[in-house]
């Protein structure tokens, strides 16, 4: 018997909410790796941000053990996936550095679009997958319809799954047991070229990059020359151990096994995700298949506030990039906000952490301007340039035409909201593809939108339109054609370059509107009227006014309560900081980023 | 400035909750009462027996609607205050009341006043709000123009010379014309002291409710400030000074309890959720009734945040209640204040006030300028107030000094 036999390397898949954290804690908890008492509550998610949303962003790799009841001792290697569209990629990455897969459906809600996302991520990498339900302690738990909808919907057997709580505990001794026996040993030669996967690594900084990793063949050990076969850099290893999942040196690390290595390197880019480890020495010949370089979708501006240091948000931007691969940026100027940095993303979400990021973790006050995709536009010379900042738009006499991405959106639903969901694709210049019914009364739209159209506030309109019930799923496809022009707004006759957005011809005229209207509720009062104006080129298409004067006056003195005043006005003093001033004219920040919010909800 | 002493006492009980009232008040009906009035007489005692049984400048009771407290148990919380502290000849002593709640026959309610008179109250505090009927019922009101007329008819038979009356303007559909109706026949009443306040719709009110889903709407900002300068103008015109943002009085009865918190005199809080500013310290008691009778009964004070001043929140306070009143804050009192607190910078005292204060506040200098250029602040060798204008939007002004 070989000591693969009892290595079972597994993810926990699941949809947002659906448990995949909290299950990760009790199998943490139930094997007795950490105490009780030092849980945080979910364990594997560590960012604050992430607790807070219930995503998980940054992996975590736990080495559990196990003893089950046939007698004999199991390491446990638990990797965890990013739970966010986003990071489709990296969430591929960490399957490929497993041999299967517990999925994990809130037994409440069903299967949902990222749940079918996610298996089909976990059959590409050819894993073995193991149905549970979860949150069976809920008295709205109805497991043979979530049972049904897996077998319906994802054509998994699941007349055995686990029936769990994680959160009581309920189950999950069995589910262990079942895990056991589902999920397959890892194969893999300890004695051939080494080849192992890096599936996440992160700054430290003490040890510099340290990268989780899943050995297929061979061996690797301190003192040993790595080579990263994509990059096709070389480093010296300084440390081998498990993740238990502090880091536990050992002495190395071989086929089938799963663990950390460290080199001291000094940039997270420089250990892709996905990059292939061998020895300089003795190379392996074929680097392991999937690896791809990170490509931001999403771009947006990030400018230091009123009053804060231009050097403090490059320090925080340098900083925040050394731990995150999938994050670039440059020097950027504005003529409206000056200095900043013109920042790309994976994708939304991942544009929100990082700006959350910055304003917690190095307590600065941002701008973040309105996200853009990246345009291809294509000059009458034949030249194609990249655009992602809307004020780079060469003189449209110039242009042949724009591309703009196209991604393929998965909407599952319930289908008592197939008609409004199709109105709001519909808005959103969506090309549905087809629809299915994937049971009686749940219906999968297959749609063709603009990426454009996405990144804003669809997925909030498609939650409230759906009351939440809605899931979506959503890949790039290709660059295609599209009539699009640069709306430019003004405030006090001034050109704001930082809220120019690129927009469908066509929606000029009521994109425009939107914006003035919107401008107006979130732009102060000031002691003089504030036109606001939307134009293309030279001609003005909207406009809009905010009103001169304010009132702005505590008529109560709270029988003495000076410190709530004081509050009152501390906030109002903070708020302020928060503002740019653009001539005589005083700008929230919210107003860069909330102004192409424009669904109304109905 | 500073050198005064006023208690306020809290009783936080209303015959019933109005619409649009965020203070700390619970329905009289339901709420333990009894047990309340012998907390609050035992936290009495214990903060005379803390201060020394100092001299007392005002005194204060407020609400909630105090006049629903029995007469005894008035009595008994005024009689300690007479044992717990040297209440100074000539003292300010103001109850709060509402209409329609001093009884319901005329003789109880004569009794009532007598009775008030005789435990020493010599200022009552009327919220009158409204005199139309139907915007009183809109409030939450419980009291109807005819109860306003009669409670001050007899207030007045019963010799109280020291009336403030409190009406409310920019009530969700009410024009400037009403407003200035409701005025006129409040001014029919010849209270001594008006408070006019602009109905704010606050936080978890029922109003807040009713604007969340568009039953109601709020008065437009131009229009408050409309009435508001109206109302003004008229009270002037009638004899009152316009001495504090809200305030207005005739020569000689300016609130004296009101006037320490613009002046950062000391004050002793008293009762559920009750501020104070003693010695430098600013305290507030918990506004949980358990948590409140427990620590009565465990012998400790019911604080609940206590804030030991520095000499920057000394300053500041000073500057931004100072400019409340209309006479603003002078640099000699505000850096009076700023030298009372113990870390601040000594330096500073053998400066010319006017230099030593915008010192402190130098960042906020070119910013008051700006705000003076345009007629919203004035600033002199002596110091600082707001203009009628300036009033408007008197939060940002006094954020710049905090």
């Amino acid at each position: 018997m070989s000591y693969l036999d009892n290595i079972r390397n597994f993810s926990i898949i699941a949809h947002i909410d659906h448990g995949k954290s909290t299950l990760a804690d009790r199998l943490i908890e139930m094997t007795g790796l950490v105490e009780s008492r030092d849980m945080k509550e979910q364990y594997l998610d560590n960012m604050d941000i992430e607790r807070e949303r219930g995503i998980t962003i940054k992996l975590q790799t736990t080495r559990l053990s196990y003893k089950a009841k046939n007698g004999e001792e199991y390491i446990l290697n638990l990797i965890d996936t990013p739970g966010h569209v986003d990071f489709n990629y990296e969430v591929s990455r960490s399957l490929a550095a497993c041999d299967g897969a517990v999925l994990v459906v809130d037994a409440t809600q069903g299967v949902e679009a990222q749940t079918l996302g996610n298996v089909y991520l976990a059959l590409d990498e050819d894993l073995e997958i193991l149905p549970v339900l979860n949150k069976m302690d809920l008295d709205s738990a109805r497991p043979d319809d979530a049972r049904a909808e897996i077998e319906d919907i994802i054509g998994l057997d699941a007349s055995e799954a686990p029936e769990i709580s994680a959160k009581t505990g309920q189950g999950v001794a069995e589910m262990l047991e079942k895990l056991v026996e589902v999920i397959p040993p890892p194969s893999g030669d300890p004695d051939g070229k080494l080849k192992a996967l890096i599936f996440d690594s992160y700054y430290d900084s003490y040890k510099g990059v340290v990268i989780y990793t899943r050995v297929f063949d061979g061996k690797v050990k301190r003192g040993d020359m790595i080579r990263m076969m994509n990059t096709g850099k070389n480093y010296e290893v300084t440390e081998v151990g498990y993740c238990i999942p502090g880091m536990l040196p050992s002495g190395e690390l071989k086929a089938g096994e799963v663990g950390y290595i460290c080199g001291s390197i000094k940039q997270v880019a420089d250990a892709r995700v996905g990059d292939t480890i061998t020895l300089a020495a003795d190379p392996t010949s074929e680097p392991l298949k999937g690896y791809k370089k990170a490509q931001s979708m999403v771009y947006c501006g990030i400018f230091p506030a009123e009053g804060e240091k231009y050097e403090n948000v490059k320090d925080a931007l340098e900083k925040l990039q050394v731990n995150d691969a999938a994050f670039n940026f440059e020097p950027e100027n504005s003529a409206a906000l000056g200095y900043g940095y013109r920042c790309g993303f994976l994708g939304l979400l991942h544009m929100d952490v990082i700006t959350e990021r910055l304003a917690r973790e190095f307590d600065l006050d941002v701008i973040t301007t309105l996200p853009s995709v990246v345009y291809k536009v294509v000059m009458k010379d034949g030249q194609i340039l990249d655009i992602q900042n809307p004020s780079n738009l060469p003189d449209p006499t110039l242009i042949a035409h724009i591309e703009e991405p196209i991604v393929k959106c998965d909407i599952m639903t319930p289908n008592d909201y197939v008609g409004s969901i199709m109105a709001l694709c519909q808005g959103r210049r969506g090309n549905m593809v087809h629809m299915e019914y994937l049971t009686e009364k749940r219906v999968q739209l297959h749609y063709e939108m603009p990426l454009n159209e996405v990144i804003y506030d669809f997925f909030d309109a498609l939650k409230s339109r759906t009351r939440g019930y809605a899931s979506l799923d959503y890949e790039f496809l290709r660059y295609q054609p599209a009539k699009l022009v640069k709306l430019d707004i003004l405030l006090n006759h001034e050109l704001i370059d930082a809220l120019s957005t690129i927009v469908p011809e066509e929606e000029a005229m009521a994109k425009g509107r939107g914006i003035c209207e919107k401008l107006k509720e979130i732009i102060p009062r000031h002691q003089f009227e504030v036109p606001v104006q939307a134009a293309i080129g030279q001609k003005i298409i909207a406009r809009e006014t905010v009103r001169a004067y304010r009132k702005d006056v505590l008529a109560k003195c709270y029988g003495g309560d000076v410190s709530r005043k004081k509050k009152l006005l501390e906030k109002q003093k903070a708020g302020k900081k928060r503002m740019r001033q653009f001539g005589t004219v005083t700008v929230p920040q919210e107003a860069f980023t909330e102004v192409l919010k424009l669904d109304d909800g109905k | 400035m500073g050198n005064r002493r006023g208690i306020y006492i809290h009783i936080p009980f209303c015959v019933r909750k109005c619409n649009y009232c965020a203070f700390l008040s619970f329905e009289a009906e339901t709420s333990p009462r009894t047990e309340y009035a012998e907390a609050v007489v035992k936290e009495i005692a214990r903060r005379g027996e803390e201060l020394g049984h100092p001299d007392i400048d005002t005194i204060y009771v407020g609400g909630g609607t105090p006049s629903v407290l029995d007469v005894s148990q008035m009595r008994d919380i005024m009689h300690e205050v007479g044992k717990a502290f040297r209440i100074k000849e000539g003292a300010e002593i103001t109850i709060e009341a509402n209409p329609a709640t001093l009884g319901r026959k005329d003789g109880v309610m004569l009794a009532k006043m007598q009775a008030y008179k005789y435990m020493g109250f010599n200022r009552l505090s009327m919220g009158v709000q409204s005199m139309d009927n139907d915007r009183l019922h809109f409030l939450g009101r419980i009291h109807t123009p005819e109860n306003i007329e009669r409670d001050m008819d007899i207030v007045r038979r019963k010799g109280f010379y020291n009336v403030n009356l409190d009406m409310m303007f920019s009530v969700p559909s009410e024009s400037k014309e009403d407003a200035m109706e409701d005025l006129e026949k409040i001014l029919r009443f010849d209270p001594e002291h008006i408070s006019c306040y602009s109905l704010q719709i606050e936080e978890g009110t029922p109003f807040a409710a009713m604007m969340e889903s568009g039953e109601i709407s709020e008065i437009p900002d131009e229009e408050d400030r409309d009435t508001y300068h109206k109302i003004c103008a008229r009270l002037r015109e009638a004899g009152y000074e316009h001495y504090e943002i809200s305030n207005f009085a005739k020569a000689g009865y300016r609130s004296q309890h009101n006037s320490l918190y613009w002046n950062m005199d000391d004050y002793i809080g008293i009762g559920l959720g009750a501020s104070g500013f003693v010695n430098g310290v600013r305290y507030k008691n918990t506004s949980d009734f358990d948590e409140y009778f427990k620590a009565i009964d465990e012998g400790r004070f019911p604080v609940e945040e206590e804030h030991v001043n520095t000499a920057f929140d000394n300053i500041s306070e000073a500057v931004f209640t100072g400019l409340r009143r209309v006479e603003g804050i002078t640099y000699e009192d505000a850096m009076d204040a700023y030298m009372r607190a113990k870390d601040a910078d000594l330096f500073l005292d053998s400066k010319k006030p006017e230099e030593a204060f915008w010192e402190i506040f130098e960042e906020a200098k070119e910013e008051a300028e700006d705000y003076a250029s345009r007629g919203l602040l004035m600033i002199d060798g002596n110091g600082l107030r707001l203009t009628e204008q300036g009033i408007d939007i008197s939060n940002s002004i006094m954020s710049l000094f905090v």
